[in-house]
């Protein structure tokens, strides 16, 4: 039986704003914060997990009628590691300095609660169209909200972003915020403020 | 590197959520009471340990021979999966109580990225078995001492004058960054 | 049919699926992958020795004699010009801070530091990261091959090249490698 069908619209801007993963949900940290030292990390993260998402949920919502129930979990993780493994052989092939630099966090991505999550909570109930489009939007959300955190840190503690310096030779960048103690301190601040507008715009909707 | 070594490099030094930044999902959703925390250190160590010493038998036994190293990921989670579902019902048998306490957490010790981690980690680095037992031990360690770290001050921190906004999530990655910056004084000890 | 038993079957079947995607997936890019590798190290090998015109491998068994004493030395090649030698390119890894570094090192037969070129590494941009940068690798530029290479802020004589801010454990993994090559060159190959 399928939840009745949302407009698509609104499932994609549910994982960019209402429901972001990063920002609202609060899963799926570990890579935010250990590939966030640039921008160009950040945002290379941000598309493979948007990859595997869109990849897994239209794979286990193609499959839901059909996995039984009992073994559900164990079968989205086989479905989930085999994207996972896929962007970790492309990548290693076509870009691998940025294969490099990301580590072990490519394969890390299978644990990445938010492909669970979704897996679970959405794309094991509803039709494929919906679940690529909930993928696309969980995942751009996600994006987001990585390239905001890389940019900060690249910025602030290198002096740069996408590698281009923006400040003179003789600027002095903060390094702290490329190591991890600025990495949780930034996300903080940043889930504080995003927690604010929150709150302001759902008391001025009230 | 010394057997020592390796165990003051995990737990300290390289502190497996301090500096890198695995296991981040369980040490901000479960460090609410520490006595959970504890219970959770501990599962975690076990499932560390154990799949720790599975996964790396399976790669040099089985893997690399056969040139299988690309199946390294789906095979590795799949033990752990298997090994948590063992741990939850060994615990439910023999301690009911902690079963209870840790809840979901509990099969959500499967996604947490230090099992995953400190498997991948040991293959990268090279280990032998006794490395990479020292390695699991070290990184268990060291996650169970930032849990109840930051679980003794966020019990305090529930009691104090939190300004609204930061109240929770961000108020807890404040108090991790501020811990980080501790832990990176044990920078020199390596 | 016993319903765990059916279970069992479907997640078999449902992982044999993968197992062969993955199969064919890795049958696509491992060429890619050797392909990539190939270029980066000729590449590397034509920087790092300009005046090299062909590159020659060592021959194996006295690779095989130097890889079992140094067993993260993957390849060395001689450099030859005009028929005779002119130097070595030794390529090797290193366990860095974020996993190991795969570098290339050049010496001349003359007992000069030619160039190091990193090939593969996974340390943190901004920090770590800076070994690829032209002011840290052109430091090893022309420094002895006698005695041990350290870094310092200010480098200055013959085996000092420079150390990078908050990056000693990168730092300390590229010199542990630089120093491994250099022992090798000097009891293996300079005779």
């Amino acid at each position: 039986m399928e939840v009745g069908k949302l407009k698509l619209s609104k499932i994609f801007k549910n994982g960019i704003i209402k429901d972001n993963p990063i920002f609202v949900q609060l899963i799926g940290m570990c890579s935010v914060l250990a590939v966030t030292t640039s921008a160009k990390n950040g945002l290379a993260m941000g598309l493979a997990v948007t990859g595997v998402l869109i990849g897994s949920n239209v794979v286990i919502s193609l499959l839901r009628k059909v996995i039984p129930d009992k073994i559900r979990i164990p079968a989205f993780i086989v479905v989930i590691a085999t994207f996972v493994t896929i962007v970790e052989m492309f990548m290693k092939a076509y870009t691998q300095d940025l294969y490099n630099e990301l580590g072990i966090f490519i394969p890390l991505i299978v644990v990445n609660c938010i492909i669970l999550a979704r897996a679970e909570a959405f794309a094991s109930k509803n039709n494929v169209l919906s679940s690529a489009v909930d993928g696309l939007g969980m995942g751009l959300g996600y994006t987001m909200a990585l390239l905001i955190l890389g940019s900060l840190r690249e910025i602030l503690g290198a002096g740069s972003i996408f590698d281009k310096m923006l400040f003179g030779p003789n600027f002095e960048p903060a390094l702290i915020f490329i190591m991890p103690p600025g990495a949780f301190i930034l996300l903080g601040i940043l889930i504080a403020i995003f927690n604010n507008v929150r709150k302001k715009k759902e008391t001025t909707e009230a | 590197m010394g057997l020592f070594t390796i165990l003051i490099s995990n737990i300290f030094v390289n502190n497996y959520v301090l500096a890198r930044f695995l296991g981040i999902c369980p040490f901000l959703g479960v460090s609410n009471k520490t006595e959970t925390a504890t219970g959770m250190g501990i599962a975690v160590t076990f499932v560390v340990t154990l799949s720790s010493i599975i996964t790396y038998a399976i790669h040099k036994y089985i893997l690399l021979p056969r040139e299988l190293v690309y199946l390294q990921t789906i095979v590795f989670i799949l033990v752990i999966a298997a090994l948590v579902q063992f741990v939850e019902m060994v615990m439910k048998k023999t301690s009911p109580g902690l079963y209870s306490a840790l809840g979901v957490y509990l099969p959500l010790i499967t996604t947490n990225c230090v099992v995953l981690g400190v498997a991948l980690l040991n293959v990268q680095e090279g280990n032998n078995l006794i490395e990479t037992i020292f390695t699991a031990v070290g990184a268990s360690l060291g996650f169970m001492l930032s849990l109840i770290l930051i679980s003794a001050i966020r019990e305090q921190l529930v009691i104090k004058d939190v300004p609204e906004a930061l109240e929770g999530f961000p108020i807890a990655l404040i108090t991790a960054g501020l811990m980080s910056i501790a832990f990176l004084g044990f920078n020199g000890l390596v | 049919m016993n319903e765990t038993v059916k279970l069992a079957l479907i997640l078999f079947l449902i992982t044999a699926i993968s197992a062969t995607v993955l199969a064919v997936s890795n049958d696509i890019t491992a060429p890619k992958i050797a392909e990539a590798d190939a270029l980066k190290d000729e590449n590397a090998k034509r920087e790092i020795l300009p005046d090299g015109e062909e590159f020659k491998p060592l021959d194996e068994g006295k690779l095989k004699a130097i890889q079992s004493s140094h067993s993260n030395i993957s390849e060395i090649y001689e450099a030859y010009s005009s028929g005779h030698i002119v130097g070595y390119t030794i390529k090797m890894t290193t366990n860095g801070y974020g996993g190991e570094i795969e570098f290339m090192i050049g010496v001349s037969t003359e007992g000069r530091i030619m160039g190091i070129n990193i090939l593969n590494h996974g340390e943190t941009p901004g920090l770590g990261a800076n070994i690829t940068k032209a002011y840290f690798t052109n430091s090893f530029k022309n420094k002895s091959t006698d005695g041990e290479i350290t870094a310092s802020k200010e480098p200055s004589g013959d085996t000092e090249v420079q150390a990078l801010t908050s990056a000693t454990r990168s730092t300390d993994a590229i010199l542990d490698g630089v120093n491994t090559a250099l022992k090798v060159y000097n009891e293996e190959l300079a005779n």
